[in-house]
């Protein structure tokens, strides 16, 4: 069964958290997996309704869930249930915890994690087309997020793949010493949250890493012109 | 936690007023010349259709939030955990 892994990748936010996807999560899953300019409503419309997980990643509030250049993936009262029901889903993104992940569940998830407030982290720009390397700021944050998908891809429940997550949070606020960053941290470890069924597992996927990092990925300015370029504006 | 932070925190804890503001972007100011971060480290978030930029590099923090009572709030909910 099909995994959708929505990855947007057009500013500094997107493309660090995107980044440890494609490094840690993206080898491990099938397609279809949505990158950069496919991270739009149409291609996720499509995938979605086969597959039995969504994992995105994208700027977000409490009644929306955004993917390239903030086209809307899905939004309060605008999505079929179709693509939704019986998935787990987790959405890496702000504030979607509130309103989006409850409506989820409500048509049909078998259960939703978010955030109930922004998702914050320091991420060293100088890293912005290897962002998987920023392990000294970003992964502090990030790779709870990435063992928590992991442990889900092993098929442990929803509920373990949260603890799992919020115990790497809390062990790198304890062993952090800026401040800041551990404030960052524990922020997003008190907003992350799951709605459903604690106990929805989705099939285990085998455990593959690539030994080898990703290739760079080109700067954000490109991307955009070859998106323009590509795509007709407005195509959903 | 040091002195520079827990100024900070404390700033934080008013009302956004833009004395407020400028206050805690003082503390911020002083906060950051203590800490000491390589690289270009920025603040970034993930929220949609915000007044502040998705990306604030470090040093810029304090004009944002002497700039601006959103961004004043995000801070004031990270740095001090109160909603």
């Amino acid at each position: 069964m099909p995994t959708v892994l929505a990855m947007s990748d057009y500013d500094l936010p997107t493309r660090s958290a995107s980044g440890f996807l494609l490094r840690y999560i993206a080898p491990r899953v099938e397609p279809v997996q949505l990158l950069g300019m496919l991270v739009r409503r149409l291609p996720f419309r499509l995938a979605a309704p086969q597959s039995d997980i969504i994992i995105g990643v994208g700027h977000g509030d409490v009644d929306v869930f955004t993917g390239q250049n903030e086209a809307v993936l899905l939004e309060i009262g605008k999505y079929d249930p179709r693509e939704v029901r019986g998935k787990v889903i987790k959405l890496l993104s702000c504030q979607c915890g509130v309103e989006l992940c409850p409506d989820l569940v409500k048509n049909g998830a078998a259960c939703a994690m978010g955030y109930t407030d922004d998702y914050v982290w320091v991420m060293d720009s100088d890293l912005a087309s290897t962002p998987w390397a920023d392990k000294e700021f970003a992964g502090k944050c990030l790779m709870p997020v990435v063992d928590g998908l992991n442990a889900l891809l092993d098929g442990k429940s929803a509920g373990e793949a949260l603890n799992i997550e919020l115990e790497g949070y809390s062990r790198n606020a304890e062993a952090e010493d800026d401040e800041l960053v551990k404030a960052c941290i524990e922020f997003n470890r008190d907003n992350a949250v799951l709605l459903g069924n604690e106990g929805a597992k989705i099939r285990a996927r085998p455990r593959i890493m690539f030994p080898f990092p990703p290739p760079p990925l080109p700067p954000s300015s490109i991307l955009g012109l070859v998106s323009r370029i590509l795509l007709l504006p407005g195509l959903p | 936690m040091t002195k520079e932070f827990e100024e900070l925190k404390e700033a934080l804890r008013q009302a956004p007023t833009p004395e407020a503001r400028k206050a805690a972007a003082e503390a911020m100011r002083r906060y950051l010349a203590k800490s000491s971060k390589g690289s270009k480290p920025e603040l970034v978030s993930l929220g949609y259709k915000k007044t502040y930029p998705h990306a604030v590099p470090l040093d810029k923090i304090p004009d944002e939030l002497a700039r601006n009572p959103e961004f004043y709030e995000l801070m004031k909910r990270v740095v001090t955990k109160e909603k």
